[in-house]
């Protein structure tokens, strides 16, 4: 029996501002436990929530990325359960009223547009981070309170690979738009997936089974998909699929259940009678659509058609912001848009990447890359000689064109003294000519490889060539 | 909703951490009771599902937002001060999952 797979996904998204959602206590990711706490996120009593404009500013940027219709009334609920991640005793959420709802996004899938229907978007608090041992647990409260955004797919998705794609597609999304560094590994991006399967044709859900705790986007698809198959074959052994949560094991590269499910909790949800409605206005709403960011689709048409780089390039850039930026920042300093992507392509990533470094660390000025560029494209130095040189670049952080003078690199560009060598070589090969006349082009190659012998390497390869056809022709 | 029995209240009182006498049990099961007959009454009120709650029973809002500019945080110390046991920095608890 074929089974169908029904997928949806919960995404939590911490948004990246300087001040958390309810309280103006500052964020740094890397700052000492407890240190980022004010009364409220340790909820005294007699302190009162309100509201972070740059948070709902987020939320309406990527509703409008996600196509959402937008609540400009913001309503917030309680959602109460008693547990130590969470000193108040409930978490203040949108559960009746987000800010979001029907909205959708398009992936790719075999080469067609595929629309994902996404049920909302809220604003909430996260909660503060617990750290478990054997016998103990430890609470920093400098994430309690940190501004979320919940985006709640529908269950339309039916494959790891839709899963995969769907949150890809929501981390660039986030990313793009400045409203969080969409780090799983970190925790700044978090995704929980239920999935249930049913016979083809039945439109009854199955048993749904959560699983939690994915800290990267290739461990959605493996976790779905080892879930359909696990799934498949109880009900093919005619036993039932229980309602559960599980965990990827990334080790043994299958789901393990964490508990299971009995009852629905009951979490009382209630209107949050200390933040009074806000009532948020059109001109508020289109500011914030308006001063979004560039999104990926958009930074990647423009890649192409005002770069002229080609689709491979351009999205190998793109696929980390910081590092498109980079591109930009240097394509202003030089209009040699192409030889540049490859450059950072090639050289910058290929040093970031066997170092082990992030682009963050690379602290050479983009103006010194550009005129790295240059060099090498006008032909003032060649590749080995380009090769010592950046290194030099990064180590110093110096002007390539200050490297080269002082060093004393330079390539033999006088146009005599190439021809001379040419006309030597000419003479002491006397069938050359003859040859080259005869259509073998090969000659070219032959007198450049000579050339090259002869200088080390060290000849202007563009003005060489030119010469060598004009007294090829003579 | 689920029905308020003496079991019930033991084992809220239980996870609550403090005890009680069966006779303040009773107390409260009286209580419970005459409030879940009050409630049934609010329910045979007709459309009485389709009203909005009176959180807030006035139509006012509020138009402003608090801008996205960090306070000083409490101190460390400050805030650590109340928790009954601490390990690097952090609040230690019996472990909970």
């Amino acid at each position: 029996m074929n089974f169908e797979a029904i997928i949806g996904l919960e995404i939590h998204v911490e948004m990246k501002t300087k001040s958390k959602m309810f309280s103006p206590a500052p964020i740094n990711f890397s700052d000492d436990p407890n240190t980022d706490v004010t009364l409220l996120d340790m909820a005294f009593p007699g302190t009162m929530p309100v509201v972070n404009k740059e948070a709902v500013r987020n939320a309406i940027r990527m509703c409008n990325a996600l196509h959402m219709h937008i609540d400009q009334e913001l309503w917030f609920d309680r959602k109460n359960y008693f547990y130590s991640d969470l000193p108040k005793g409930y978490q203040i959420t949108q559960q009746d009223r987000p800010i979001g709802s029907e909205g959708y996004l398009e992936i790719e899938i075999d080469g067609k547009l595929r629309k994902i229907e996404i049920e909302r978007l809220h604003m909430e608090e996260d909660t503060c981070k617990q750290l478990h041992f054997s016998n103990y647990t430890l609470l920093d409260y400098n994430r309690a309170g940190i501004p979320l955004i919940e985006i709640v797919s529908k269950p339309v998705m039916h494959s790891g690979e839709e899963a995969r794609k769907y949150v890809d597609k929501i981390r660039e999304l986030v990313t793009f738009s400045g409203v969080s560094d969409g780090k799983m590994e970190e925790g700044s991006l978090r995704c929980d997936v239920n999935v249930s399967i049913r016979p083809y044709g039945e439109t009854k859900f199955g048993t749904k089974v959560e699983i939690k705790n994915l800290n990267s986007i290739a461990n959605i698809e493996k976790a779905i998909d080892y879930e359909i198959k696990r799934q498949s074959e109880l009900l093919l052994l005619g036993q039932d699929v229980r309602q559960e949560t599980r965990r990827f094991d990334e080790s043994k590269k299958e789901t393990v259940l964490m508990r299971v499910k009995t009852d629905a909790v009951d979490y009382k949800y209630f209107t949050e009678p200390n933040i009074v409605p806000i009532k948020i206005s059109d001109e508020f709403v289109q500011d914030a659509i308006d001063t979004c960011p560039e999104l990926y689709d958009h930074k990647l048409n423009r890649f192409i058609n005002d770069y002229n780089l080609d689709i491979v390039d351009a999205k190998i850039l793109l696929n980390n912001i910081e590092i498109a930026d980079f591109f930009e920042k240097i394509s202003s300093f030089s209009k040699n848009y192409v030889p540049i992507s490859k450059f950072v392509i090639t050289e910058i990533l290929g040093y970031l990447n066997k170092n082990n470094l992030l682009i963050k660390d690379f602290k050479v000025e983009p103006k010194y890359i550009a005129e790295m560029v240059d060099l090498l494209k006008t032909g003032e130095i060649n590749s080995s000689q380009g090769k010592e040189i950046f290194a030099k670049v990064i180590k110093e952080n110096k002007s390539p064109i200050v490297i080269k003078k002082e060093s004393g690199v330079s390539l033999i560009s006088d146009e005599d003294t190439i021809r001379k060598m040419v006309i030597d070589i000419l003479a002491a090969n006397e069938t050359l000519k003859a040859d080259f006349k005869a259509g073998k082009d090969r000659v070219k190659g032959f007198i450049m490889g000579n050339l090259m012998k002869q200088t080390h390497g060290k000849v202007n390869p563009a003005i060489a060539n030119k010469i060598i056809i004009e007294e090829l022709k003579k | 909703m689920k029905k308020v029995t003496k079991e019930v209240l033991v084992d809220a009182s239980n996870r609550l951490l403090f005890t009680m006498s069966d006779e303040e049990f009773d107390l409260l099961l009286e209580e419970f009771d005459t409030l879940t007959k009050q409630f049934n009454l609010i329910g045979e009120i007709e459309g009485v599902d389709e009203e909005k709650p009176m959180t807030f029973p006035y139509e006012v809002y509020q138009y402003t937002l608090r801008e996205d500019i960090p306070c000083k945080p409490l101190k460390k110390e400050e805030v650590l001060k109340n928790a009954g046991s601490v390990q690097d920095g952090q609040i230690k608890l019996p472990k909970v999952l």
